[in-house]
């Protein structure tokens, strides 16, 4: 029996859907993006799926489950659909230790790059000792996967998995949290660098970013830039 | 019959360290506890960095079916563990694969992505942050009423005695010692009365009451009665907080 599309609600300018999609197209998993805009998540019809209002929330027709957190849709993906152990491991061992490293993604690396883009692109003052923190704080976590990935090409064991996977979406806009040039976002951490750029490259992530800008702008900056000025503009129109 | 364990937990009085103990007496595991004194910087000493390099609690170690030992970290994933390896009879789990399975996971992940990292923020802000700024406690503050009224809106709707249905889980043991310091960060838990009925049905249990005073008693209720001790507590916190952040920060600059 063929597999139906799982359907995906996202809102484009946010990396988490991404996570979600990446392992879809590594696992070739059918699927249809469902997209929504920014202002809609807190509102009716998603909030029935998710009561949280963050993006994304899955549907899967094949089985009826409704399911929302990106880490545990992920899982879900993997042990519903992944039967060759493409992105995982059959083993207790080796699976805690990819579920140890999506806990750090979802725990540490997302919260953390979430509030410092917050404080340095989104919010509209300054506070400098609060950017101080976030952006120690990311690149604590850059030291950790540095050290994670000493000797080793991928967080476990010899093969990509979806906990390499996790960290993709928020590294690639690591820049935008560090408040740096684009290339040198990852100057202190080498290993982190090849390890995040093996993947940027794989077919899985192009896909991705196809679908997933917002169409006439090429990058997060960009997009973040145009929030920022209707944010902006709002805010004068208001204040005259 | 699950394996046989040999399991040490390397911990602190906080409410990721509690979980553990917590799910562990409740599998009625035995278990061998190794303190971790922040004061004393312990948590970014060589060898616990060699078992998390993060340098964080909680952390596990184990003897492996193979015979060799695992080392563990994050919270989350550690109770997934536990539970795959020891809860045979699905006492504080779902069977895999079912879909409680997912939806516990799904409460799971809530919590560690969500009202742990956004509590732990307005607990930085309200507590422990060199500066007050006033933004900052509001931000933390609002967006952890805003996830306790998640919470809360799921117990009252679906009238439910635990996230997952009739059973506490691991989801909500991941919950609970954050919510029974609602106040520490600023929030009054009176305003979540489905939430708050959650935390005392929780607290009712003899397991939890065992497991929460890991390593040290579990105070913070009684602290945050007593406006005095509370600043005390707040202090002492303080000191070791923007301590660790200094180092880290001077590490990464050399």
């Amino acid at each position: 029996m063929s597999t139906k599309p799982i359907r995906v609600w996202l809102a484009p300018p946010g990396p988490n859907p991404w996570k979600v999609i990446l392992v879809l197209e590594e696992l070739q998993i059918p699927y249809e993006i469902v997209s929504i805009k920014f202002e809609d998540i807190k509102a009716k019809p998603f909030i029935d799926l998710n009561p949280n209002g963050r993006v994304p929330a899955i549907e899967d027709p094949n089985t009826g489950l409704v399911l929302w957190e990106t880490g545990a849709v992920i899982l879900y993906l993997v042990e519903q659909y992944d039967v060759v152990k493409k992105l995982t491991y059959g083993t207790v061992q080796e699976k805690s230790h990819v579920q140890q490293w999506l806990m750090f993604q979802i725990s540490g690396q997302g919260p953390y790059y979430g509030q410092g883009s917050w404080f340095h692109v989104l919010h509209s003052e300054k506070l400098p000792s609060a950017i101080n923190r976030y952006v120690e704080e990311a690149k604590r976590i850059c030291g950790v996967l540095e050290q994670g990935l000493t000797d080793k090409r991928w967080l476990v064991g010899d093969k990509i998995t979806l906990a390499d996977l996790a960290f993709v979406p928020w590294n690639d806009r690591l820049d935008v949290v560090l408040m740096c040039p684009a290339e040198c976002k990852f100057n202190d951490f080498p290993r982190v660098k090849a390890w995040h750029e093996s993947m940027v490259a794989r077919p899985s992530w192009e896909k991705a970013m196809e679908n997933g800008m917002p169409k006439q702008v090429s990058n997060m900056e960009e997009y973040l830039a145009k929030i920022k000025v209707k944010k902006n503009t709002r805010a004068e129109a208001e204040g005259s | 019959m699950a394996d046989k364990s040999d399991i040490t937990l390397y911990t602190t009085q906080t409410p990721n360290g509690i979980k553990i103990s917590i799910a562990l007496e409740e599998l009625g595991l035995p278990y061998k506890v190794h303190k971790i004194e922040f004061s004393k910087n312990a948590q970014k000493e060589p060898w616990f960095l060699e078992i998390n390099p993060n340098g964080r609690i909680p952390a596990l170690t184990d003897t492996f079916t193979d015979g060799n030992p695992i080392n563990l970290f994050e919270s989350g994933s550690i109770m997934q563990y536990l539970v795959s390896r020891y809860d045979t009879e699905y006492k504080i789990s779902h069977p895999p694969g079912s879909r409680e399975w997912y939806e516990m996971n799904n409460w799971l992940f809530f919590q560690n992505a969500g009202v742990g990292p956004m509590q732990g923020q307005a607990n930085h802000f309200t507590r422990y942050a060199p500066e007050h700024i006033e933004y900052g406690v509001n931000r933390y503050q609002n967006e952890t009423r805003r996830l306790y009224g998640v919470l809360d809106k799921h117990l009252d709707e679906k009238k439910i005695p635990y996230l997952t249905g009739e059973k506490c889980t691991i989801a909500d043991i991941a919950h609970w010692g954050w919510i029974a310091a609602a106040g520490w960060c600023g929030v009054d838990i009176d305003h979540f009365p489905a939430l708050k009925a959650w935390e005392e049905r929780m607290a009712a249990r003899p397991a939890l009451e065992k497991g929460r005073h890991v390593p040290d008693p579990h105070t913070v209720k009684e602290v945050l009665k007593n406006k005095e001790e509370t600043e005390k507590h707040a202090a002492e916190s303080r000191a070791w907080v923007q301590k660790g952040m200094q180092e880290d920060a001077d590490k990464l600059r050399r």
